[in-house]
């Protein structure tokens, strides 16, 4: 009986511990996760349709009010400018860590110019870049990032059906590309 | 040797299932996550941030989702009406109140799985706020019911549990500390069929 007993304690403390270790080692083995789903659709540097009208999404959760592109980069590789344009009724744009973490944000309030031009380095790749500024950075947002690997995401309203190809042409138009 | 095995066993076997058994059952729930109760309206303002707990990381992961960010919006779900009871697709459901500041918003209804539900006939499967009909004041009514009504139809179909999401874009409340100030509309059921 005691033995029983020592059994089910220690069975219990255990079951504490490999609660603890899956929920820490999830996101690291997730194969259901954004990126593992984007990177089976394409490669890095392409923005892809995150939901499609008639497919099921890629990346769960969306509004169906909005159409949204996901794009997978890797900053090891160098810095990767971000680029759309035309008018939109509302944009917005998210980056993420391999694991959905989200680190940074910004809306088209944000972004005076009006045009979505992002520039996304890490600190190392800043301090090189300030030294002299290309050209084709002087309206850029820089975005300072230490994450290696991840997601970019650009969101656009849909209002109506009037706008959906207006704002399918937009985020197609959408760059993400190694520089 | 039996009365060494048997024992041993038993340990391993609460270990290994009760611990994926607790896992599953507190991701499944929300529980471990910062969650913003208003009403019957739910939100995980940091879900997919990086201060987020481990349990809302492997929520994510888990899921499949980016989750918006501070400066996009804040998503808020409701699995109940005001009075505590399920969301069914077949019933109809009125939403009214006021609604935080915000850029503009969206409404849908959802399945558990978290899909749209589909659009019924040329009526979309969701509401926003800018082709909104307002009666004058700041409070919106809006309708979800399978059956046609007049002014603001969220349109249902199906028969289920169901999921309310309610969108809110370019919100001061994504980012503020009147996060526990925020009113959000009233969901009552009207009937059901």
């Amino acid at each position: 009986m005691t033995r029983l007993l020592y059994a089910i304690l220690v069975g219990l403390v255990g079951a504490g511990v490999v609660h603890a270790v899956i929920l820490l080692i999830l996101p690291h083995y997730s194969e259901r996760d954004a990126w593992t789903r984007l990177a089976a659709h394409a490669g890095y540097y392409h923005f892809t349709r995150m939901s499609g009208e008639d497919t099921p999404p890629i990346v769960r959760g969306g509004d169906p009010l909005f159409d949204a592109v996901a794009c997978r980069f890797d900053l090891s590789k160098g810095i990767v400018h971000v680029k759309a344009s035309g008018h939109v009724p509302f944009w917005s744009v998210s980056v993420y860590n391999r694991h959905g973490q989200n680190i940074y944000s910004l809306n088209d309030r944000a972004q005076v110019l009006g045009d979505l031009d992002l520039v996304l380095v890490t600190p190392a790749q800043m301090i090189e870049l300030k030294k002299s500024v290309p050209k084709e950075f002087e309206k850029s947002v820089f975005m300072e990032a230490d994450v290696g690997r991840g997601i970019v995401a650009i969101r656009s309203f849909v209002p109506d059906q009037t706008w959906t190809k207006a704002i399918a042409d937009y985020l197609n138009n959408a760059s993400c590309a190694l520089r | 040797m039996f009365r060494t095995v048997v024992p041993v066993f038993i340990a391993l076997v609460i270990a290994i299932g009760g611990g994926a058994w607790s896992l599953r059952y507190a991701l499944e729930h929300g529980l471990g996550m910062e969650t913003l109760t208003v009403g019957p309206w739910q939100a995980n303002p940091d879900i997919g941030t990086p201060d987020a707990s481990p349990y809302a990381r492997a929520v994510v992961a888990r899921r499949g989702e980016l989750p918006l960010g501070r400066a996009e919006g804040l998503t808020f779900h409701a699995l109940n009406d005001s009075s505590g009871a399920a969301l069914e697709r077949n019933c109809s459901y009125s939403i009214a109140g006021e609604l935080p500041p915000a850029r503009f918003w969206t409404l849908h209804a959802a399945d558990p799985a978290m899909r749209p539900l589909p659009a019924v006939g040329l009526r979309p499967a969701a509401l926003q706020s800018t082709a909104m009909l307002h009666d004058g004041g700041d409070s919106v009514l809006v309708t979800a019911s399978p059956h046609p009504t007049p002014a603001n139809w969220l349109a249902l179909s199906g028969t289920g549990r169901m999921i309310l999401v309610l969108a809110l874009y370019d919100t001061p409340i994504a980012s503020s500390t009147e996060i526990s100030r925020i009113v959000l509309p009233r969901i009552s059921r009207l009937g059901c069929e």
